[in-house]
């Protein structure tokens, strides 16, 4: 069964829709300032009502925002069973935004001063409960979480849902809002992130990443029935694969071995040779560990070949968007395969001898003849997953 | 009793707590209109209650909710509440 994008949103702290969005990495825009990626332009109450977007936390906000972007645009629920219609956003911390206000709340006033809200607002899986709601979705419905692995593994696992026929179309992808004091301290205290609030993927300067926000929603559909309903398909989504690093709890396994073995887990899904990729949007996080063994397990996924396909890292304009990232960078594989142009890597300035692949640093790149194309998504917790998108 | 509200301080109370938790048409709320007519929630009154509470200093018991069913009804308990209160400290 074939599985197709009929319909796409985003919100990001470069553009609040797909072409916008797209076109702002074409032209090297960067959404990072004062050594975050915030969506400072996003009004809540553009995308619902002032009643429920103060019961939202903001990474629920941002994923109905994006989600009724992708809605429109497919046409759903119109000519959709809506038991079969599934909603699968996931995110890789939740309401953030709300525990910590909470926990001051808390704090500062005891058991009363506790939003009857709190509960909905932070759990994981409100933001797909809220999608659903709003679309009058039936089908199934629940979040994934795998850190900064979660837009891929929700993008994924809405596709083998689709596969497997218990769904026609599932609204699919990921969203984050954790720009939070406390949230950016703990991942500072990791340090994962950059003293020099840049993001430059496989620069030998990379210090760490920047974290930013954002959400992408996709709308999956099965190939016969979009085509049935005559909605437009702006590429198929053609392969999954997901592994378990199973080594350490934040750092990647030396060797590559879960990266490599998500990528040709996908390959096999695809049906596809490694000759066939013609692009990889990489997991690409700046920082120093992520971006050398993503290179060493690229390099070993293509065996050595003389030319590896481009690979380039949309994290170096929005920043980290944890759970949302898989999502915003299958975005950007639907739009590099539908309109044959790789966006490229920013920031990358000096090359470092442990990451020699093509990054595209110079810019914009025409790949007319882009058929097919990989995403990396590695998450804390060793989970990793990969996307193949094709040309529809 | 000078702080027992009176029909019309109760009922705009209660039309202010709806406004600050952004219930449409809050501003125009009538007392015979149901909770379920100006779709708030178990939640949302679990806010609007509360923040009565603090308002009048009083205490709404949890199983007083059940019979505030309109706007009219949780007008008609604070004013209860606060002459009981009055009639305590008098």
């Amino acid at each position: 069964m074939s599985v197709v994008v009929t319909g796409r949103g985003v919100v990001s702290s470069i553009g609040d829709s797909p072409d916008a969005f797209f076109e702002a990495l074409l032209a090297k825009r960067s959404g990072i300032a004062d050594g975050i990626g915030a969506c400072v332009d996003f009004d809540p109450e553009s995308a619902m009502t002032p009643k429920l977007a103060r019961r939202s936390d903001r990474y629920t906000q941002l994923a109905v925002a994006a989600a009724d972007q992708a809605v429109a645009e497919a046409g759903v629920p119109d000519g959709i069973d809506p038991e079969r219609l599934g909603v699968l956003v996931g995110t890789g911390v939740g309401g953030l935004v709300t525990l910590q206000a909470e926990c001051e709340a808390w704090l500062e006033g005891g058991d009363r001063a506790v939003s009857p809200h709190f509960v909905p607002m932070m759990m994981p899986n409100a933001a797909a409960g809220t999608i659903a709601i709003r679309v009058g979705a039936h089908g199934p419905g629940f979040s994934v979480s795998s850190a900064c692995a979660t837009g891929g593994h929700a993008i994924g696992e809405a596709m083998r849902m689709i596969n497997r026929g218990e769904a026609d179309a599932v609204i699919a992808g990921g969203t984050e809002a954790a720009l939070t004091g406390l949230c950016i301290a703990a991942f500072r205290r990791m340090g994962a992130l950059s003293r020099e609030g840049v993001s430059r993927p496989f620069d030998a300067g990379r210090d760490g990443f920047v974290m930013g926000e954002g959400a992408a929603v996709l709308v999956l559909e099965d190939e016969e029935h979009a085509r049935a309903r005559g909605a437009e398909i702006f590429a198929k989504v053609v392969g999954y694969g997901a592994s378990n690093d199973a080594f350490h709890i934040t750092q990647p396994d030396e060797n590559g071995r879960g990266a490599k073995q998500a990528m040709l887990a996908t390959l096999k899904d695809a049906g596809a040779a490694t000759g066939d990729v013609g692009y990889i949007n990489a997991h690409g996080t700046s920082t120093p560990f992520n971006d050398k063994i993503e290179t060493l397990a690229i390099k070993q996924v293509f065996n050595g070949s003389a030319t590896p396909p481009p690979v380039s890292s949309t994290k170096s304009h929005i920043g980290h968007l944890l759970g949302a990232a898989g999502a915003v960078e299958a975005l950007v594989l639907v739009e590099a395969v539908r309109r044959g142009v790789l966006p490229p890597t920013i920031n990358y300035e000096q090359p470092d001898p442990d990451c020699d692949l093509d990054y595209v640093p110079e810019g914009p790149r025409e790949a007319p003849g882009l058929e097919l194309a990989l995403s990396n998504s590695f998450g804390f917790g060793g989970q990793n997953a990969c996307l193949a998108v094709a040309k529809a | 009793m000078a702080n027992v509200p009176s029909d019309q301080e109760a009922l705009d109370a209660i039309r202010e707590e709806l406004a600050n938790i952004k219930v449409p048409g809050a501003e125009q709320a009538t007392a015979d209109q149901t909770w379920a007519d100006l779709d708030v929630d178990s939640l949302d009154l679990v806010e609007v209650v509360k923040a009565l509470e603090d308002r009048y200093d009083v205490q709404i018991a949890d199983g007083r909710l059940k019979s505030i069913a309109t706007v009219g009804d949780a007008a008609g308990l604070v004013q209860e509440l606060t002459r009981e209160k009055e009639g305590a400290t008098a």
